[in-house]
């Protein structure tokens, strides 16, 4: 009983707005795909070419996987179409390591990638690297961010 | 901010207390017992009830300095224990016999005509009736009285320990505040007390290791200015910032050596981290390891002939040792775990580490050559242990939940105890003794 007493005004309030709107539905437009310029445009394009920016390492090393490789020769590939844009590979470490291990093996892991994109044919001169040691929680890993 | 104060002699001899020298008695509580009663002034008037004042708040310090070892019990001050000026070097003894104390602290306080105050402190054997050691200072106004009474519980504590007293001394540490993955890092520095609590940097940045240098003038620390991690050196009287090196090499794990005019630090090359020493005015380092291992953490011994450090070159992290010049390379740990962040302590004795297994981090003592390994927290995320002044105690983080605090922990075995500060820290230094 209780229950359809409650019922009963939901109902009233839903039959009232209906009525108040008489504007015919319309498909929900689509929102302007925003227009990317500079740095942004080419991150997107960065990112939709080489599938990620991010790389990942085994705990406790800065050995690349095949999938981490073939990440990285699709950075490359992206890297040599557009040889002003320079890049900076972030290197992570472990949260359980000890602070200054894990600034190394961040920076370890960044060097890894720098040499594997060398390797593939990107100039030294678009790469620089740093760590983030584990300042920023996560996966052991690498990104590479577009700076210019 | 450093505060003033001037040492000015009372001549007595310093004696260690009987009971020290001894073994405890069963039966007998292991801490030494002292009484502190309120700090008299031979003023007289108004300005004589303002000494007194003072006196009871720094005889209330001297108290809280005292009941925060494992060694010292001091009973509560009473004010009616009131003495006059000259019992502070006659004291009655046979009244603090009765009280169970072993250990007596007396001392006044007295307005000079410049505004300043001088402050006597003296340190009585109670069953022997004789004096351990006295010391006196002028200090200047605000509350720089409280590094006079910092000083005179390192008297009483010396006296009954034998070791150096680590209430004058500086602490800094990483404060941190925020979510993990933003967090807000910032170089702060306070008394051992957590009082006098200042920040050093704006917080802008990420800022690690902050690293005292021995009279606690400078600072070196690790900032992310540039983009990535590097030594920095920050003057703390000017707050003046520079970078320790040149170039844009990664360089991290900075430690002065015990006489102020090195640090010793890890450098990346290429993949490769190993440690160099450099002027601490700057100037060019001098590389130390050539493994290709990562090479980090170094720690001068106390007299600077020997590093300890952290190397993962036999495939895990091992805490080895070094002639001061990179020679005589051997490992010291052998326990089967991981070893890192060693600190060697200021009596020479132990050096104590970060120990690194499936089931956490924790902290950790052994000899210089390997030997009488302990450990000393259940973990799982304690990390990086600075050693206080006394060698008897240690200052470490912890993580907890999302963030970390600080902890002090006694090598008598007892729990860590947290420091209450504003906010989360990480990477504590703990100072030497100050001047």
């Amino acid at each position: 009983m209780r229950k359809a007493l409650f019922l009963v005004p939901v109902a009233l309030i839903a039959g009232a707005a209906s009525a108040q709107i008489r504007v015919p539905l319309l498909a929900p437009r689509q929102p302007p795909a925003p227009v990317l310029v500079g740095i942004d445009a080419l991150r997107a394009d960065f990112q939709a070419h080489a599938g990620t920016d991010t790389v990942y390492f085994g705990a406790v090393n800065a050995q690349l996987g095949p999938p981490a490789r073939a990440v990285l020769q699709a950075q490359a590939l992206w890297l040599l179409q557009h040889p002003e844009v320079v890049v900076r590979i972030e290197g992570h470490g472990e949260v359980s390591d000890t602070r200054d291990h894990a600034l190394a093996m961040g920076a370890r892991r960044a060097e890894e990638v720098r040499t594997a994109l060398v390797l593939m044919g990107v100039p030294t001169g678009q790469l620089t690297t740093m760590s983030w040691g584990k300042e920023r929680p996560g996966p052991p890993r690498a990104v590479t961010v577009l700076v210019r | 901010m450093i505060r003033s104060i001037v040492h000015i002699p009372l001549a007595a001899a310093g004696l260690l207390l009987s009971a020290a020298a001894s073994a405890a008695q069963p039966g007998t509580p292991a801490a030494t017992v002292i009484a502190i009663p309120p700090i008299t002034t031979p003023d007289t008037g108004v300005k004589g009830n303002e000494m007194l004042g003072l006196g009871w708040q720094a005889t209330e310090l001297i108290a809280a300095d005292l009941r925060q070892t494992s060694e010292a019990m001091p009973l509560p001050p009473n004010r009616k224990d009131y003495y006059s000026y000259p019992e502070v070097t006659a004291p009655t003894f046979s009244k603090w016999r009765a009280a169970g104390a072993k250990a007596l602290v007396t001392g006044f306080v007295q307005s000079r005509s410049d505004g300043r105050l001088t402050f006597g402190c003296y340190v009585y054997d109670v069953e022997k009736g004789r004096e351990l050691g006295r010391k006196g200072f002028i200090v200047g106004g605000g509350d720089d009285w409280r590094r006079a009474a910092h000083k005179c519980s390192g008297l009483a504590y010396t006296a009954i320990t034998g070791a150096p007293s680590m209430f004058d001394t500086r602490i800094a540490y990483v404060a941190e505040s925020g979510a993990a993955a933003s967090r807000v890092k910032r170089v702060a520095v306070m008394d051992s007390d957590g009082y006098n609590h200042s920040y050093l940097t704006a917080g802008d940045t990420i800022v690690l290791t902050p690293r005292m240098s021995p009279k606690g003038g400078r600072l070196a620390y690790v900032g992310f200015t540039a983009g990535k991690p590097q030594v920095r050196i920050v003057d703390l009287a000017s707050s003046q910032q520079r970078s320790l090196l040149a170039g844009d090499s990664i360089s991290f794990a900075p430690r002065y050596s015990p006489d102020g005019t090195k640090i010793v630090f890890s450098m990346m090359l290429g993949d490769n981290s190993d440690i160099y020493v450099a002027p601490a005015t700057g100037g060019i380092p001098q590389r130390l390891t050539t493994s290709p291992g990562i090479d980090t953490d170094p720690s001068f011994s106390p007299d600077g002939s020997k590093i300890v450090f952290e190397s993962d070159r036999g495939g895990s992290q091992q805490l080895y040792v070094m002639n001061a010049d990179g020679s005589a390379q051997r490992r010291i740990s052998f326990g089967g775990a991981w070893y890192a962040a060693p600190d060697w302590s200021p009596d020479g004795e132990w050096i104590a580490f970060t120990q690194r297994t499936t089931a956490g981090r924790r902290i950790g003592i052994m000899k210089p050559d390997g030997t009488g390994e302990k450990i000393l927290t259940n973990g799982p995320a304690d990390e990086g242990p600075s050693w206080a002044a006394s060698s008897r105690e240690l200052i470490f983080q912890r993580g907890a939940g999302n963030g970390s605090a600080l902890f002090r922990l006694s090598l008598d075995g007892s729990e860590p105890r947290m420091m209450n500060i504003p906010q989360g820290g990480s990477d504590p230094d703990w100072s030497g003794v100050m001047d």
